[in-house]
C-alpha cells in the first residue's frame, strides 16, 4: 500500500511539557486511520504539527512523498482540515462561508461552485443555505465545520474530534459523509475520544498517551490485546461469597465481581461461556432477571493499557 | 486568489455592525453633536450691543454733551433703556442690563459682577468723559475765551480725531474659525478607528489569533496574498466610510477644509493608512484577547484625540507650544495639524511636515508588525 | 445576598472604565481654574501681543506702556508660525505691528499705518479700542504740544482718568461658575458611568440561559428583582457621592453653604433618573457589544445638546428647544439657576425642574416594567 503521511520521532515540546513525545507512524492511501486518546494526549498537537502550524523540536514530516512546509502549496491543495474549533465567519451564510474556504483552494468559478453544491449535499444542509452561523444549531454548525474543510475534494483529510457535542442525528450523518468521503478515495486521519466512532469508522487505530503510541493496529487486532474476550453481565439479587468463589475455579473465567446486584463474569477466552454460567445458575437456584454478554471494547483496551478510563 | 479573499474580507466587514457604527455612524453623530453644540459659541466671541441703563435725572437732562454722546452709541454700541434709578437697580438685579450710569457730580457707572460688557461700558465711558479733559488741556494752553469757545473747540477736537488718523490695518487670516479643530480631531479620530478593522483583517488571517486563521494557513494560498488582499479590503471600507464622513460635514455641516482639495485627500488616504497599519501592529504585537485590543485601540485613539484637542481646543496648542516633541508620535496631531495647516496657512512646509511624520509612523507600525506577520508556524496556537 | 454578591464580581470586572471616567472629570474640572478676586470691580484684560519694530522711546514707549498696563502681554517665540498660532488658538486676540520709524513719522505729522491681526472676538473689540483711545488722544494733542516729553505727560494725564465703578454683587461668581460647570459635567460622567455599568451587569443577568436558570431556581423572583435593584441603586449611589466628595475638594469654599446643598439635591435627583435610564436600556439592549455605542450616543448626545460641555447661553436656540426631550437639560437649567442664586431661594422653576426629572424616573420605570412584563 502507498504511503501518504510517513512521520518519523516527531517530539513536540511547549513550556518544559513534552506534548508529543518521539512518536513515528505511517498513514496508508485510502485508508481512515483513527488517533485514539483522551484529552491532553497530543492528538490536536501532532495534527497540528503534521499541517505545520506548529514549531517542533525534531521529527520529520512527509506528505505524499514531500517534506511537509507552510510553503509547501502543492502538499496544501491536496489537505482538506476539519478544526476542532468551529471557524466561519459569522458575517457569512453557510454557502458564502463554503464558497469562501473553497476559493482559497479551487480558483475555476464554475467548478466551486458545483464542488460547494456538493459538500452541502454531503452534509446535509441543503435547507439551510442562506441562514448564518448563529442561526444554526451546535449540529448543523459542526457539519457546516465540515463542509468548509472538505468541499475542495482533498485526497487527504484531517478530522480532529468533528463530533464533540453533536446530538445524534447530526452525528450519524457527519459518520455516513466521512464513509463517503472515503469511498470516494480519500485518507482520513480522523481523531476522537468516543471509541465508538472509531470501532464503526476506522481501518486502523493508534491510540496515544501522554504523547505516546501505546498501541496501534486494527480495532479487532486491538481487542485481541485485552486479556479478555468477554464479558457477561447478570442482573441477580442475592448470591453468596462462596458461590463467587466457585465461579472463579470455573474454565476461562479471569474475574468475577458483584456490585449493586449485578454478577460480572469475565472470560479470557473459550466457547459457550454463556451457557456454561445459565446452566449453572439455573442448577443452583438462582433467580435471574436479565443477563448480556458484551465483547471487549477499546476503552477495555485504554484501561488495560494505561490503568484509567479513557473518557474522563 | 486575491480577488477571492477581497471581495469575501470586504463582505465581512460591511456586515460587522460594531466595526461599521465605531467607523462611519459614530463620527458622524458626534460630528453632528459638535456642529449643533458649536456653531454659535464664535459669533458670541464677539462684541454684541450691550444692553445698558441710564438713570435720567436732572443733572443728566442738563449735560447735553453726554446726552448727544450717548444718543450716537445708540443701536451701535449699547442698547439704552432710561429710566428712575430704581427701575435701573431692578434691570440690572434681573439680568436685563450689564450696568447703569448714573450722573451727580460725576458720571458713575454702577455693575453687578466682573465681564467683559461690564468692560467695555467703563471704557467707552472713560473715552467720553476723558474729551472733557482734553478740552481742559487745551483751554490751559489757550487762555482766550469767547462764548462760543468750548462749542468749537469740541467740534475741533472731532474734527483732528475724524482726519488725523493713525490708520490701523487688519491683516490677520480669514480663516480663523478655531471650533474647525474640533472637526479635524473627529476627521483624525475616524482615521484611527480605521485601526479596528485593521485589527480585525489581520485577526481574521493569522493562525494563532483565531480558528479562520488556521484554516488559511493550512490552505494553500500564500499568507502574504490573504492578508495584503484582507488589508486592503479593510483600506477600502475605511476610506468609504471617511468619504460619507467628509461629504457629511462639507455639505451639511459647512466644515471648511481650505481650498486644495487634492492636497486634502492625500492627506486622509495617510491618514487612513496611519489608522489602519496601527490596527495591524496592535493586532500583531500584542498577546491579549480580541476584546482587549479593540479597547486598546480605542483608548488609543481617544487619548490621541484628546491630545490634539477633541475636548479642547486649546490642548493642541498647549502641546504645540510647550511639548511639541509629542505631536511626533501622535498620529491624530499630525493629522489635525495637517488639516490646520492647509485651513490657516498660505504655505505648505508645516503641511509636508506632517505628511512626512504621518508616512513615518505607518512605516514603523508595518516594521513592527511584519516580523510576526512573516512568521508561519507558532510555539502554540 | 448572592445576587448582590455576584454584582460586585461582575463590577469588579468593569471598575477600568468607572476610573477612566472620573479620571476624566478631575482633569477637565480641574483644567479650568482661572482665579479672580471678590467684591471689587477688575476690568476683563484681553491678550494682547505687541510686535515692537521702532524704538523702544518716547511715545512708541508710552504706547506699549500703556497697552501693557490694560491687557495682559502674551509671551511667544518670535516667529511667524508662533504667532499665528497664538491667534489661532486664542492665545492671543490681538497682534499690534508697531512699524520702523512709529515715532518719528508720527511726531514729524504724518500718520504711519499700524498693522494688527485679530480674532475679532470681544477681547480683540476692547484692545482695538483700547489702541484707538490712545491714537485719538495722542493725535489730538499733537496739534497743540510739539515737545515730545509733554506731550507723553499730557496723553498720560488725560487717560489716567478713571471713571467711577460702582459692584453690586459680592458673589464669588468665578467660583460658583466653575462648580456649576463641575456639575455641569457630572452629566456626562454620571449618565455614561451609570448607564455603562448598569447596562453591562443588567444584560449580564438577562442574559437567556442565565435568566432561565435564576427562574427555575427556588429565589422568588420578587426577591430577586429586588435584590437586583438595590445593587443598582448602591452602585450610583457610590458613584454620585464619589462626584460630590470631589466637588468639595475642587471647589469647596465657595459651596460650602446652601449653594452646596442645592447642587448635592439637583445632582441626587439626577443621579436617581440615570438610575431609571440605565435600567431601561439595560432591559431593552441584551446585546454586549452594543452597549458602548448606545452609552456613548446617549450620554454624549444630551450632554452637548443640553449644555453639559457648552455653556447653555451659548448654545442655539433651536438646539435649546430639542434638548427639552432630555432629562439632563432640567438637571443643567437647575445648575445655572443655583450658580445665580444670591441669597437662599426655592423659586418656582427650580422646583418644575426637579418636578420633571422625577417625572422622567418615573416614566423610564414605567416603560421598563412594560417591557420586562411583555417578555
Amino acid at each position: 500500500m502507498k504511503k501518504v503521511i510517513e512521520v518519523k520521532s516527531l517530539t513536540k515540546e511547549y513550556k518544559g511539557l513534552r506534548a508529543v513525545d518521539d512518536l513515528s507512524f505511517d498513514v496508508y492511501s485510502g485508508e481512515i486511520l483513527g488517533l485514539l486518546g483522551p484529552n491532553g494526549s497530543g492528538k490536536s498537537t501532532t495534527i497540528n504539527c503534521l499541517l505545520s502550524l506548529l514549531k517542533f523540536q525534531t521529527g520529520s514530516i512527509q506528505i505524499f512523498g514531500k517534506s511537509m512546509s507552510p510553503t509547501a502549496y502543492e502538499i496544501k491543495k491536496q489537505i482538506g482540515v476539519v478544526f476542532q474549533e468551529v471557524a466561519v465567519f459569522q458575517e457569512l451564510t453557510v454557502r458564502e462561508n463554503i464558497e469562501y474556504f473553497c476559493g482559497l483552494y479551487i480558483k475555476n468559478k464554475k467548478m466551486r461552485n458545483e464542488y460547494v453544491e456538493e459538500a452541502i449535499q454531503l452534509v446535509g444542509l441543503e435547507e439551510f443555505k442562506k441562514f448564518y452561523p448563529k442561526q444554526l444549531s451546535g449540529g448543523l454548525l459542526r457539519r457546516l465545520n465540515i463542509a468548509c474543510g472538505i468541499a475542495h475534494k482533498p485526497k487527504l483529510i484531517f478530522l480532529d474530534e468533528p463530533t464533540v457535542a453533536v446530538d445524534p442525528q447530526s452525528r450519524n450523518h457527519i459518520l455516513d459523509g466521512i464513509k463517503r468521503l472515503r469511498n470516494e478515495g480519500a485518507t482520513i486521519i480522523y481523531t476522537t475520544h468516543y471509541m465508538e466512532e472509531v470501532e464503526i469508522l476506522c481501518d486502523r487505530v493508534i491510540i496515544l498517551d501522554k504523547g505516546k503510541i501505546i498501541a496501534s493496529g486494527t480495532p479487532d487486532e486491538l481487542k485481541e490485546l485485552a486479556k479478555i474476550e468477554e464479558k457477561v453481565s447478570v442482573e441477580i439479587e442475592k448470591i453468596s461469597t462462596e458461590k463467587l468463589e466457585e465461579m472463579k475455579r470455573f474454565k476461562n473465567v479471569d474475574d468475577v465481581k458483584y456490585i449493586d446486584g449485578i454478577l460480572v463474569v469475565t472470560y479470557q477466552k473459550g466457547k459457550n461461556n454463556l451457557i456454561h454460567l445459565i446452566d449453572y445458575l439455573k442448577k443452583e437456584n438462582l433467580q435471574y432477571n436479565k443477563i448480556y454478554s458484551e465483547r471487549p471494547t477499546l476503552n477495555d483496551v485504554f484501561l488495560e493499557l494505561t490503568g484509567k478510563e479513557l473518557r474522563d | 486568489m486575491f480577488g477571492h479573499n477581497f471581495k469575501c474580507a470586504l463582505k465581512t466587514l460591511f456586515k460587522n455592525k460594531v466595526l461599521l457604527f465605531w467607523t462611519f455612524a459614530f463620527p458622524i453623530i458626534l460630528g453632528t453633536l459638535f456642529h449643533m453644540a458649536f456653531q454659535d459659541i464664535e459669533s458670541n466671541e464677539t462684541l454684541d450691543v450691550i444692553d445698558i441703563a441710564i438713570v435720567e435725572n436732572e443733572s443728566w437732562k442738563e449735560n447735553k454733551i453726554l446726552s448727544h454722546v450717548f444718543d450716537e452709541l445708540e443701536g451701535d454700541l449699547f442698547s439704552i433703556t432710561y429710566g428712575s434709578e430704581e427701575e435701573a437697580i431692578a434691570l440690572l438685579n434681573d439680568h436685563k442690563i450689564s450696568g447703569y450710569l448714573i450722573l451727580s457730580d460725576t458720571l458713575k457707572v454702577v455693575v453687578k459682577e466682573n465681564g467683559i460688557d461690564q468692560t467695555v461700558l467703563k471704557f467707552v465711558v472713560e473715552e467720553i468723559t476723558e474729551t472733557e479733559e482734553i478740552m481742559k488741556q487745551i483751554a490751559f494752553r489757550n487762555p482766550m475765551k469767547e462764548e462760543s469757545f468750548y462749542q468749537n473747540l469740541y467740534s475741533m477736537i472731532g474734527q483732528i480725531q475724524n482726519e488725523n488718523k493713525v490708520e490701523l490695518v487688519d491683516i490677520s487670516n480669514q480663516n480663523l474659525s478655531y471650533t474647525m479643530i474640533e472637526f479635524y480631531t473627529l476627521i483624525a479620530m475616524t482615521c484611527l478607528y480605521g485601526g479596528m478593522l485593521g485589527l480585525y483583517v489581520v485577526n481574521q488571517n493569522l493562525a494563532n489569533q483565531s480558528h479562520n486563521g488556521k484554516r488559511i494557513a493550512v490552505s494553500p494560498t500564500p499568507k502574504w496574498k490573504v492578508i495584503l488582499s484582507s488589508a486592503l479590503a479593510g483600506y477600502v471600507v475605511q476610506l468609504v466610510g471617511i468619504a460619507l464622513l467628509f461629504l457629511y460635514t462639507t455639505f451639511v455641516l459647512h466644515v471648511d477644509y481650505g481650498n486644495d482639495i487634492l492636497k486634502v485627500i492625500f492627506l486622509t488616504l495617510m491618514g487612513c493608512f496611519a489608522g489602519l497599519s496601527m490596527g495591524i501592529m496592535i493586532a500583531t504585537l500584542f498577546k491579549v484577547s480580541e476584546n482587549t485590543k479593540t479597547g486598546i485601540i480605542i483608548a488609543f485613539t481617544m487619548l490621541c484625540c484628546f491630545l490634539s484637542g477633541m475636548m479642547g481646543i486649546t490642548m493642541k496648542y498647549l502641546i504645540d507650544k510647550n511639548i511639541p516633541i509629542l505631536n511626533l508620535i501622535n498620529p491624530a496631531s499630525m493629522i489635525t495639524d495637517g488639516f490646520y495647516a492647509l485651513y490657516y496657512y498660505d504655505t505648505f512646509s508645516r503641511y509636508y511636515f506632517d505628511l512626512m511624520s504621518l508616512f513615518l509612523f505607518s512605516l514603523l507600525m508595518i516594521l513592527l508588525s511584519i516580523r510576526s506577520l512573516r512568521r508561519q508556524k507558532y510555539d502554540s496556537i | 445576598m448572592t445576587v448582590f454578591k455576584a454584582y460586585l464580581k461582575v463590577l469588579n470586572k468593569n471598575k477600568a472604565l468607572v476610573i477612566l471616567y472620573t479620571v476624566l472629570l478631575i482633569f477637565f474640572a480641574s483644567f479650568n481654574m482661572k482665579t479672580n478676586s471678590v467684591g471689587t470691580f477688575v476690568a476683563e484684560k484681553p491678550n494682547v501681543l505687541i510686535v515692537n519694530q521702532d524704538e523702544n522711546r518716547g511715545i512708541t514707549k508710552s504706547l506699549i506702556q500703556y497697552i501693557t498696563q490694560n491687557s495682559t502681554i502674551v509671551r511667544v517665540k518670535e516667529n511667524d508660525s508662533s504667532i499665528n498660532d497664538a491667534l489661532f488658538y486664542r492665545d492671543v486676540s490681538y497682534i499690534i505691528y508697531l512699524p520702523h520709524h512709529f515715532r518719528n513719522d508720527f511726531l514729524s505729522g504724518k500718520n504711519p499705518k499700524i498693522e494688527v491681526k485679530s480674532t475679532g472676538d470681544y477681547n480683540a473689540s476692547l484692545a482695538s479700542m483700547m489702541l484707538e483711545r490712545y491714537l485719538k488722544v495722542a493725535t489730538t494733542y499733537r496739534e497743540v504740544e510739539k515737545d515730545e516729553a509733554s506731550l507723553v505727560k499730557m496723553i498720560e494725564e488725560t487717560l489716567d482718568h478713571q471713571v467711577d465703578i460702582e459692584m453690586t454683587s459680592k458673589l464669588d461668581s468665578n467660583q460658583l461658575m466653575k462648580a456649576r460647570d463641575f456639575y455641569n459635567f457630572s452629566n456626562y460622567s454620571l449618565l455614561a458611568g451609570c448607564v455603562f455599568v448598569i447596562c453591562f451587569i443588567v444584560a449580564s443577568f438577562k442574559d437567556e440561559n442565565i435568566r432561565k436558570r435564576t427562574m427555575v431556581s427556588s429565589l422568588d423572583m420578587k426577591k430577586y428583582n429586588q435584590q437586583l435593584l438595590f445593587a443598582n441603586g448602591l452602585f450610583a449611589l457610590t458613584l454620585w457621592f464619589l462626584y460630590v466628595l470631589l466637588s468639595f475638594i475642587l471647589v469647596g469654599k465657595s459651596i460650602l453653604d446652601f449653594h452646596g446643598l442645592l447642587f448635592l439635591f439637583n445632582s441626587f435627583v439626577f443621579m436617581v433618573v440615570a438610575l431609571t435610564f440605565g435600567l431601561l436600556i439595560g432591559n431593552l439592549v441584551q446585546n454586549k457589544e452594543a452597549i458602548g455605542g448606545i452609552v456613548n450616543v446617549v450620554a454624549l448626545g444630551s450632554s452637548f445638546l443640553c449644555g453639559a460641555f457648552v455653556p447653555m447661553e451659548w448654545l442655539p436656540d433651536f438646539v435649546l428647544k430639542i434638548a427639552h426631550i432630555f432629562p439632563s437639560y432640567y438637571y443643567i437649567s437647575n445648575n445655572h439657576f443655583i450658580s445665580s442664586l444670591e441669597y437662599f431661594e426655592l423659586s418656582w422653576s427650580f422646583v418644575m425642574n426637579i418636578g420633571m426629572l422625577l417625572l422622567f424616573g418615573v416614566l423610564f420605570i414605567l416603560i421598563t416594567n412594560i417591557i420586562s412584563k411583555r417578555k
